[in-house]
């Protein structure tokens, strides 16, 4: 076995309709193919080698059984291993179900309606090879006005052993009108180091009117894997998407998140951190479209680079004819923490509209010699306090997040 | 009877290639308190940044000791851990660490080095909300970050407070009563005044005499040109504050 595009068996497979589906995937991947420094979208994030490497497609196991990570808060569980999802769970409150995505795909119309069904494959052509694969993630579904009273925590947890597993996972996630959740991600690992394993995760969120979804994720991948998710996001009238994601892990890493302001009222609020050393790439790429009047959209990514990493943010406000009256903010902040760190950023405002608010701004720098010796001057070592100085540079981003119990435990996996 | 805290032997020191400080000498024991004064300008400053170890000053000659011990070679750090506490004159802000957080660092970097245990975070939150009240700064100012949004005179009474935390053996107060109304600057004084036990040791910098007032000094050297030029009892403030620098910067 070897490469992206691998000949297996999915269950489903000789249904029409289906095999359809993830034909059409295959072909805009094969069409598109890995993406090169000459992909626009790409240009900063070069998806090393993945072409030559010898992935083994996850399939379950059943006798892996790892220790599942504890978190600090009370939540119900989504668990995986190795891509593969456990369907054994928390019990989840009424109006909340949680289904392996392959039945909604196999006895559901209505929602699998919804896979596909704004993401143009040719333009993500990891979402296009995740289309090639289609079957494994869950399909989270709230419904109306429910409110959920804890976190839905899905944890991925990833033991590649000595392998280079590859895994495609969908989720597809609806919240029924005026329903409010809160999702947290938690991307962790264990084993052995030296794997290399690609974890490829589409999300496709939709946010029915006046729906709230809350949205955060750490991504502490191993640190030769690669990670990449794309997070789609329909918002419809009112409803508000508002999400964080802390990447810390991983060789290569993309963190995605395209937002569709559809209706008048919409808002998101995009914002993250990174943190990195040795030779990772941590990228957050971000596309806001405010497609109706009145929609608002707020981003601030702050970032830590040292050694020879490299981060990347792109982001995208892009105000369509017609959006009066929006507002789109956008800051990214880098902190340098070696003379081999680099950061490329690429911010981009299409405006096309008239009564907008609209700004974005980006700054790297390094650590403040002068707030170094102020308190190596007190006794504090320079080591401790170059981490206070990091903690206090990604503080007000993290404290964007609103549960505070979450805020809490992401500002320790932050250290 | 007199135990020698801090030798500064034939001190030379540049700044950018340019000497600053040209052959300084100073001793000062256990429990003295004693004030340089000078004209602006005379590297007043240099001297305390390089007592604390501040990267970018070269000392090209001379020695420190401070009990004993060759304090130039120590980090910023270290020197702060053997007791050395500098009252900066221009604070510097911190945004995102919070007082508190920077303190408890502080304090228990200090009490690791000394072999004690590492304090508390109930008592030491108690102890530095009861040392605030003693400088007029109250508990809700005591979370916010490091100097952020602070005046002038509360930037000066928070480093009081820093010291009365930290206790050191030999404070510098550097310019402390720069930018401090009358009020002000009594807080601080009395503050500092309260630390003076005996054995606890000063340096006070300074370009007026008003500070002196309230802390009276055992020994007051004028500095000009990178030495000192003249040294007396606590007279001598008085004189400079009539006559002025004018006959030490003509001795160039």
């Amino acid at each position: 076995m070897s490469g992206l595009l691998q000949q297996i068996s999915l269950p489903g497979g000789q249904i029409p309709w289906l095999d359809e589906m993830r034909r059409r995937g295959r072909a805009a991947f094969e069409a598109a193919g890995i993406p090169t420094a000459k992909t626009e979208a790409w240009k900063y994030t070069k998806p090393r080698e993945l072409g030559g490497d010898d992935f083994v497609l996850s399939l379950p196991r059943p006798d892996l059984r790892a220790p599942q990570p504890e978190l600090p808060f009370a939540a119900y569980r989504i668990y995986f291993e190795n891509g593969i999802f456990n369907p054994a769970q928390s019990v989840l409150p009424q109006g909340v179900e949680v289904l392996p995505l392959i039945e909604v795909i196999m006895f559901r119309p209505r929602e699998r309606a919804l896979i596909n069904a704004a993401l143009r494959l040719e333009d993500f052509p990891f979402a296009a090879l995740n289309s090639a694969y289609l079957n494994e993630g869950v399909f989270i579904h709230v419904d109306s006005r429910v409110e959920l009273k804890r976190p839905l925590a899905v944890i991925y947890h990833t033991d590649s052993a000595e392998q280079n597993l590859f895994y495609n996972l969908r989720n597809l996630i609806l919240l029924e009108e005026y329903a409010a959740a809160e999702l947290i991600e938690y991307h962790c690992y264990d084993g052995a180091l030296k794997s290399r394993y690609l974890a490829n995760i589409v999300n496709e969120v939709y946010l029915r009117r006046g729906a709230c979804l809350r949205h955060y994720k750490v991504q502490n991948e191993a640190f030769k894997a690669n990670h990449i998710a794309l997070n789609y996001v329909d918002a419809a009238a009112g409803a508000a998407y508002k999400a964080f994601c802390l990447q810390k892990g991983a060789n290569i890493a993309r963190n995605e998140t395209h937002v569709l302001l559809k209706e008048e009222g919409a808002s998101a609020e995009v914002n993250g951190a990174y943190l990195m050393n040795g030779w990772a790439t941590l990228d957050t790429t971000t596309d806001i479209e405010h497609l109706a009047p009145c929609t608002v959209s707020h981003q601030l990514v702050k970032g830590v680079i040292g050694g020879d990493a490299k981060g990347v943010f792109q982001g995208r406000i892009h105000i369509a004819p017609g959006a009066v009256r929006t507002e789109g903010n956008q800051l990214h902040k880098a902190l340098l923490l070696s003379d081999t760190a680099e950061v490329d950023v690429k911010p981009e405002l299409e405006i096309f509209a008239d009564d907008v608010k609209c700004s974005h701004g980006a700054a790297s720098g390094e650590l403040d010699e002068e707030q170094l010796f102020y308190m190596r001057s007190r006794g504090i070592g320079e080591e401790e306090a170059r981490r206070l100085l990091i903690d206090a540079y990604l503080d007000d981003a993290i404290s964007k997040i609103e549960d505070e119990k979450v805020a809490a435990w992401i500002k320790l996996m932050a250290k | 009877m007199t135990t020698p805290l801090l030798e500064i032997e034939d001190l030379y020191a540049r700044v950018c290639d340019k000497e600053i400080v040209k052959g300084f000498n100073l001793t000062i024991n256990e429990g003295e308190v004693h004030a340089v004064m000078g004209p602006n300008g005379a590297g007043k400053s240099t001297l305390s940044n390089i007592l604390c170890g501040k990267p970018g000053y070269e000392v090209t000659s001379g020695s420190v000791r401070f009990k004993g011990k060759d304090l130039l070679a120590m980090s910023p750090e270290e020197r702060a851990r053997e007791g050395i506490f500098l009252a900066m004159q221009y604070p510097v802000e911190i945004p995102g660490v919070p007082v508190t957080t920077f303190l408890k660092h502080a304090v228990n970097a200090i009490r690791k080095h000394r072999g004690e245990p590492e304090l508390d975070t109930m008592d030491f939150v108690k102890m530095v909300r009861e040392e605030g009240r003693r400088f007029r700064l109250d508990a809700e100012m005591i979370k916010r970050p490091v100097n952020v949004g602070f005046s002038g005179g509360e930037k000066k009474r928070l480093e009081a407070l820093q010291m009365a935390v930290l206790k050191p053996d030999f404070a510098i107060l550097d310019e402390a009563d720069s930018g401090l109304d009358i009020d002000a600057l009594k807080v601080v004084a009395d503050g500092v005044g309260a630390l003076r036990d005996g054995k606890r040791s000063m340096l006070i910098i300074t370009h007026f005499q008003r500070l002196l007032d309230h802390i009276v000094p055992d020994f007051v050297h004028v500095y000009a040109d990178g030495r000192i030029v003249k040294s007396g009892g606590r007279e001598l403030a008085a004189e400079l504050e009539e006559k002025g620098y004018a006959e030490f910067e003509r001795a160039k």
